[in-house]
């Protein structure tokens, strides 16, 4: 990454440019499992959110120091370790919070989104430009499943952050996995679609190759 | 050689100072999260039987699924006020958690889910209240699962039947263990016309 890109720009990057979910296709998998509801969605974005920032704080502080030959167990390690932290904060001193997020905390260690922000940024970055790719990628992925999490559980179930509101489910098949891909593509297209039709841009998301 | 030592020894120091940060991490929240989750659970306890003013102790241990729960009888003064019993069923992707409580006469007064792992959006349906409600006021007969419209037994969600069959068959377990432990000498207090 050359030096140009201001912060501001880094940040929208993770929105906009690299959407995590819509243009990097990465996580997907995730992205597809908890993304029935809103909430879900918007709870296991906070949590990504919070670990993609410090494992990017890490990874940059210590790039010099880990050897690019061992440097994925030492991402990997430096993921684990915040996610066990977090994890065993929250259950002794938020636990209401807990009991909500903590389904999906201890999966966040094997997310491929975090592992390529190490690899793709934060390991070439100094401190404060990786922290914002951090925050803005988490924000990124936060809203791409809340959007998803809207789209699916409004149809799927006919209610918002379970708030029912249609009286009937319009559209069952929306909240089971099944329904998480055809969901994905579809905003996947549109958000393409947008792009090339009103920015002008190539509109080539999906490639998860990066 | 002199390579292999140069490029494991960071990753052996990262790997200390993460058991590290780790170890202490865990020695200062696990007695807060211990004592946490004891007062969790003396509350939903008291929550289950909000008749009693004994303090709840465990009567005796019950198996289900090859696992020991405990159930217990609250009492006011002495007097038995609710019977209940944590229990577990077999869901979709998890053992569903819960405490059942039973009014003195044998029918349900309470069905609260502790902890499960069902899907997000479909199985975990069965902590909605209209789900749970369902089981309020029934006996031992009554705790079967329909798939269809029912009023006299328990309705199944569509689109997450094994979790609601996980939760109906660890109630009815519970349920039943209740009776036979609590069940007769009820009946034959009944007859005799006196309150145990």
């Amino acid at each position: 990454m050359s030096n140009e890109l201001s912060l501001g720009k880094l940040f929208k990057n993770g929105i906009f440019g690299e959407n995590p979910v819509f243009r990097l296709a990465l996580s997907l998998c995730p992205a597809v499992a908890v993304t029935s509801g809103v909430k879900n969605g918007f709870l296991m974005g906070v949590a990504v959110l919070f670990v993609m920032t410090m494992t990017n704080v890490t990874v940059s502080l210590l790039r010099n120091f880990i050897n690019p030959k061992i440097r994925i167990p030492a991402y990997v390690f430096i993921t684990a370790t915040w996610v066990t932290v977090i994890d065993q904060v929250m259950s002794a001193y938020q636990r209401a919070v807990y009991k909500e997020m903590g389904l999906y905390i201890m999966l966040i260690v094997a997310f491929a989104i975090i592992l390529s922000r190490a690899e793709m940024f934060a390991s070439k970055n100094k401190l404060l430009p990786s922290f914002v790719d951090g925050v803005g990628m988490g924000v990124g992925f936060l809203l791409a499943l809340v959007m998803l999490g809207i789209f699916r559980e409004f149809l799927g179930k006919g209610s918002l952050w379970n708030v029912h509101i249609l009286p009937a489910k319009p559209l069952l098949i929306m909240i089971m996995p099944t329904g998480g891909f055809f969901a994905m593509g579809l905003m996947m297209g549109w958000l393409n679609w947008i792009d090339r039709k009103f920015f002008g841009g190539t509109g080539g998301g999906g490639g998860g190759h990066h | 050689m002199k390579d292999i030592i140069k490029i494991t020894m960071p990753l052996v120091l990262i790997f200390v100072a993460a058991g590290v940060i780790m170890a202490v991490t865990y020695k200062y929240t696990y007695p807060v999260r211990f004592q946490a989750e004891k007062q969790e659970k003396e509350e939903a306890l008291k929550e289950m039987a909000p008749a009693a003013t004994d303090p709840i102790k465990p009567a005796g241990t019950w198996t289900v699924n090859n696992k020991p729960y405990e159930y217990y009888q609250a009492t006011a003064g002495g007097h038995p006020v609710a019977y209940i019993a944590s229990t577990a069923g077999k869901g979709y992707s998890s053992f569903i958690q819960m405490l059942v409580s039973l009014t003195p006469d044998m029918k349900i007064s309470e069905v609260k889910v502790l902890d499960m792992n069902e899907t997000p959006g479909l199985g975990d349906q069965v902590l909605e209240k209209s789900f749970l409600d369902q089981f309020k006021g029934k006996g031992l007969s009554q705790i079967v699962l329909i798939k269809g419209e029912t009023k006299e037994n328990i309705q199944a969600i569509s689109g997450a039947t094994y979790s609601s069959r996980g939760v109906t068959n660890g109630v009815k377990d519970a349920v039943q263990t209740l009776v036979e432990k609590y069940g007769a000498g009820v009946r034959a207090a009944v007859a005799q016309g006196v309150t145990k």
